[in-house]
């Protein structure tokens, strides 16, 4: 029974690596013909000189902002095929220490109180840091970012069990509608428009890739007073993989 | 006060990042005379035979067809004639193999090419100052 089993998981294997391949292929090589249009907008731009009709710079505008997107939709898609392969750094993290750099680094939070609360017996293990790292950082920046309150607040607990941190974050912000609740984890899906919040809708996608690969998990549920709660859990032991 | 400008070589098979580096150039009022190769090959070619005198920095990228810009910087290096030339790599590419052959081959500065013309401009305004340095 062993073979075919064998056989199986080597193909996926194989699968799994062409695939990557191809999204990294993708991402790097279309990303120089994309640069051209940039650059060569900005210098017809440039050359038009100053008194360039209004809607002629509108335009300009927007073809900027557009391949400005394209290339944060490539550097994400990017960034997902390489979550099994980069930033492997497997050190110690302290868990108060990283928070507080992550609300640190994150923007737009002029307005926002975080609360934090831990329940740690050990406030230090070794783990994937960057991993972990870009996993808080993509969702505590999500509460911020998607959340129209004049006075914003995150609740941000984590708990230390026998195997695992959970990681909870919770937001008073806009929340996700249940119907579209699954599909918050697909990459570029952006609950609202992107021209409304310009935002890539990777993060959450990649986060999701990294979870998995460090056996455990994220889950979003709705916060019964408004706003969103996003519960992960990660596990104290990873098995390091090749 | 007059001061000889170095000469500077890109190596750039991309029309378009050639035209980035002129534009940049001009932007920074940089007057130094630039010599443009497609390739490894054509490089060294023009530093064996044409470009008098020698030039004090190459500017240089990582994916070209013949012959691409690690391989050049090998052979350049070996060189005694150029073993000296202050190399700054210009790349798309942000793969840890890429930077550490580059630097392997001890080269002055890794720029990663931009998606904006801005970023690529405050990069080359920095190399200026670094460039005048060379011309003393």
């Amino acid at each position: 029974m062993e073979e075919p089993d064998t056989k199986c998981q080597a193909k996926l294997e194989s699968l799994k690596k062409e695939f990557e391949d191809f999204i990294y292929i993708i991402s790097h090589d279309m990303k120089t013909p994309m640069r051209a249009i940039s650059n060569i907008s900005n210098w017809i731009e440039e050359d038009l000189g100053a008194t360039i009709n209004p809607s002629i710079k509108e335009n300009f505008n927007l073809l900027k902002n557009r391949v400005q997107r394209l290339e944060n939709m490539m550097n994400a898609m990017l960034e997902l095929s390489r979550v099994e392969r980069y930033d492997m750094d497997f050190i110690e993290v302290n868990i108060p220490k990283l928070i507080d750099e992550i609300i640190f680094i994150t923007k737009d939070k002029l307005n926002t109180e975080f609360h934090i609360s831990l329940h740690l017996k050990n406030e230090n293990f070794i783990t994937y840091i960057k991993k972990l790292e870009k996993v808080l950082l993509s969702v505590i920046d999500n509460s911020v970012r998607f959340n129209n309150n004049i006075k914003k607040n995150v609740y941000i607990e984590v708990v230390e069990t026998d195997i695992n941190y959970e990681f909870e974050i919770k937001d008073d912000g806009l929340g996700v509608e249940e119907a579209v609740k699954d599909k918050i984890f697909d990459i570029f899906y952006t609950v609202h428009s992107k021209d409304v919040l310009d935002t890539t809708g990777s993060g959450l996608a990649i986060s999701d890739k990294i979870l998995k690969f460090v056996g455990g998990n994220i889950e979003y549920k709705k916060n019964p007073s408004g706003g969103s709660i996003f519960k992960m859990i990660w596990p104290k032991n990873i098995e390091i993989k090749k | 006060m007059t001061q000889k400008l170095v000469n500077i070589l890109l190596v750039e098979d991309d029309e378009v990042d050639v035209m980035n580096v002129k534009r940049a150039f001009a932007k920074n009022n940089i007057k130094n005379e630039l010599f443009v190769a497609g390739n490894g090959v054509e490089a060294l070619e023009m530093l064996n035979s044409s470009i008098v005198p020698l030039p004090k920095i190459i500017i240089l990228d990582i994916n070209m067809p013949k012959m691409n810009g690690i391989e050049f910087l090998k052979i350049m290096r070996e060189d005694d004639r150029f073993k000296n030339i202050s190399v700054f790599v210009m790349t798309t590419s942000n793969e840890d193999s890429d930077k550490i052959n580059a630097y392997n081959l001890n080269v002055a500065g890794y720029i990663l090419k931009p998606l904006s013309f801005e970023k690529f401009l405050s990069s080359v305004a920095t190399l200026k100052n670094f460039w005048q340095l060379c011309e003393l």
